[in-house]
């Protein structure tokens, strides 16, 4: 086998394990500009996946998977949201307690559901441009060969950072994170953005969680996020909470992981430990070097009362 | 609750109308069990595994094999799953305080917890790979000799492999996944020295971790491996759904098949290119052990090996070639013999340097 189908391989399993936690760190990129520290993503994905997988298997339709799987994550968020907003919740200790009961419950339920057993997905999304881009060495069937919903998932990316960056409810939304009463002052509603930004980020968690276990994966297993939603709120902080930056740097990551692969399949004399503490020490480096000028939305993790709470 | 302790436990007014009666029972032979040959109850054994007992792996089938002996001697047997790796002295204490007569602790991580808690209350433990740690009548080890049998699955590989590239695929460094793999290349290494072995670490303890599993059996596959000798536990299923991706819509002679450890699975989603399995057997060392608490000989080294059938290989699937099977079954006779000595080497450098004999890059 040639170094140039390796360097393909790694490349492609680079772009698609990245996907996963590039949707989730892009959601809560979106969360914490409107001023929500969302920390039960690992919670949402996990819900989203065992959801995703269980209605995949019962149907076969890996599309129908991924939409239940965003709908789980949108619920959690919208409940998520209005806790932290109408209720003033602690989003510490709202987002571990999330995270908390999403691991115990799908664990207890996927017990419940399959016994002892471990079902497997065959198949899997289809991949739409197999062959297109095999005229570029290396890169180009390692991006051409993904499944389509890799495509989708960078389409969302997309969108979110035009909708962050370039329309009226952005601006709102990174209003409400940055100055929420400079936002209530001009007419808007502090509560209902965060609610809304929640429910976004939710969403995006919710297709995080569920393209980790049907189209990544092919199957759920209790845990099987290991530790991805916490890996987000890492990410998005490098990413300043930009999409596109935020995505980037997941793929970055992604590439960095399979480096360790790289090095022991060419036989490099390191111990896989240090090899594999690579990609995190990259984004230890990468938070101190970068986010030495990085200013987080002011109102990041805090209540909001409303102007009267200011008299 | 034999006659003698009836008698000492009464009350006083009790005890004085129970002596002519003790005094006639151990007379004519009624109390079997006075004296030096007295033999200790065994009614409630435990077991506590680091992680799930359905991830079809390590924990499964040491919790799967100790229920089934305990229905067998009609035992009562309590299962502590998920318990870690970190400190697991309270739950420990709470086994104690239930009454369980003997506390199985299922993973070389807890090679010092449990022998100190058997010191400090007194409570009977088995330990996973801790020779060291044995002490009459409290603590008993449980030795895999796997690497026998996956010397086998070496043979096996050696001899099936179309590509001449064979991968092992592990999701730590413990010593028992380090026997195997020893045992695997040496096995690999006598029927096909020209091989070559890809040797690739999922993580540090990556026990459950099946996407990283899965990213690292592809790229084995990519790097022209057609059999993997995977050691995962949960783990195990990101290698298998690696390889059932890849095999799909592909002619038989071009699939890769996987080489599982531990469990049988065979009979499930995963077990459609499964080639063979290094299976674990407990049933033998539990029901031993649990004997020997009975009759006051507790504390020894119990080793799973081929001879007692401790380890073996499952029955290989239908695209083997039959001539692997009889190659294979000349061999254990040769390893049980003691012809063929494979080592044991448990430890991560040790292994390194064994793999840089047999397979020099």
């Amino acid at each position: 086998m040639s170094v140039e189908a390796i360097a393909t391989a790694l490349i492609a399993a680079a772009i698609l394990t990245s996907m996963p936690l590039m949707l989730a760190a892009v959601g809560e990129a979106i969360a914490e500009r409107a001023g929500l520290l969302n920390l039960g993503i690992e919670g949402s994905m996990l819900c989203a996946g065992f959801a995703s997988f269980w209605l995949t298997l019962k149907t076969d339709s890996v599309t129908l998977g991924l939409l239940i799987g965003a709908a789980v994550g949108l619920a959690i968020g919208l409940v998520f949201g209005t806790l932290a907003t109408v209720l003033n919740a602690n989003q510490v200790v709202l987002g571990l307690g999330v995270t908390l009961a999403g691991t115990g419950g799908t664990a207890f339920l996927f017990r419940e559901v399959y016994g002892s057993d471990q079902p497997l997905l065959s198949g899997g999304p289809g991949r739409p441009f197999e062959g297109w881009f095999d005229w570029l060495p290396v890169i180009g069937p390692a991006i051409g060969d993904q499944r389509w919903f890799v495509f989708v998932a960078w389409f969302m990316v997309l969108a979110g950072h035009l909708f962050l960056v370039r329309t009226p409810s952005g601006l709102q939304l990174r209003a409400a994170g940055e100055s929420p009463f400079g936002l209530e002052a001009v007419g808007g509603n502090v509560t209902m953005v965060r609610i809304g930004a929640a429910a976004i980020g939710g969403v995006f968690y919710g297709f995080g969680g569920a393209a980790l276990a049907v189209v990544e994966l092919g199957f759920f297993s209790p845990g099987s996020t290991a530790g991805a939603g916490f890996l987000a709120v890492a990410l998005a902080m490098l990413g300043r909470l930009s999409p596109l930056r935020v995505a980037l740097f997941t793929l970055a990551f992604g590439l960095l992981t399979g480096l360790d692969i790289g090095l022991q399949i060419a036989g490099v004399d390191a111990r896989p430990e240090f090899l594999r503490m690579l990609p995190y020490a990259g984004i230890v480096i990468g938070l101190v070097a970068l986010g030495r000028g990085v200013r987080m939305p002011r109102a990041l993790g805090q209540a909001y009362g409303g102007i009267s709470s200011r008299r | 609750m034999n006659p003698q302790s009836l008698c000492s436990n009464k009350p006083a007014t009790w005890w004085r109308a129970l002596v002519p009666f003790c005094l006639l029972a151990s007379g004519m032979g009624l109390a079997p069990n006075f004296g030096s040959a007295e033999e200790t109850t065994v009614d409630r054994v435990a077991i506590v595994t680091p992680a799930s007992r359905t991830n079809q792996g390590w924990d499964q089938q040491g919790v799967d094999n100790l229920v089934e002996v305990g229905e067998t001697l009609d035992i009562e047997v309590e299962v502590v799953e998920d318990a870690g790796y970190d400190d697991i002295t309270p739950i420990l204490n709470d086994l104690a305080s239930d009454g369980t007569d003997l506390i199985v602790c299922h993973a070389s991580g807890y090679q010092t917890v449990c022998p100190e808690f058997a010191q400090e209350s007194g409570i009977p433990v088995v330990v996973i790979e801790n020779p060291g740690a044995v002490m009459d009548d409290l603590i008993a080890d449980i030795e895999t000799q796997a690497q026998e049998a996956s010397f086998l699955a070496g043979v096996v590989a050696g001899l099936e492999t179309r590509s001449g590239r064979v991968a092992v695929v592990v999701s730590g460094e413990p010593p028992t996944w380090n026997y195997m793999t020893v045992g695997f290349a040496e096995g690999l290494h006598s029927v096909n020295p020209e091989a070559t072995l890809i040797y690739q670490v999922i993580g540090e303890a990556a026990y459950d971790d099946a996407p990283n599993a899965k990213r690292v059996t592809e790229s084995a596959i990519a790097a022209g491996a057609d059999v993997v000798f995977g050691m995962g536990d949960g783990a195990s299923f990101g290698m298998i759904q690696a390889i059932n991706e890849h095999n799909q819509d592909l002619e038989p002679e071009e699939q890769v098949w996987f080489i599982d450890v531990i469990g049988d699975k065979s009979g499930s989603d995963a077990g459609q290119h499964l080639l063979t399995s290094v299976l674990f057997d407990y049933r033998g060392a539990y029901t031993e052990l649990i004997q020997q608490l009975r009759e006051g000989s507790f504390g020894e080294i119990h080793t799973m090996n081929l001879e007692n059938d401790g380890v073996r290989l499952l029955p290989f699937a239908a695209f083997a070639d039959p001539d692997t099977v009889e190659t294979v079954d000349a061999v254990r006779v040769q390893i049980v013999d003691g012809d063929i000595v494979v080592s044991a080497i448990g430890d991560a450098d040790g292994l390194r340097e064994r793999l840089d004999e047999l397979f020099p890059h």
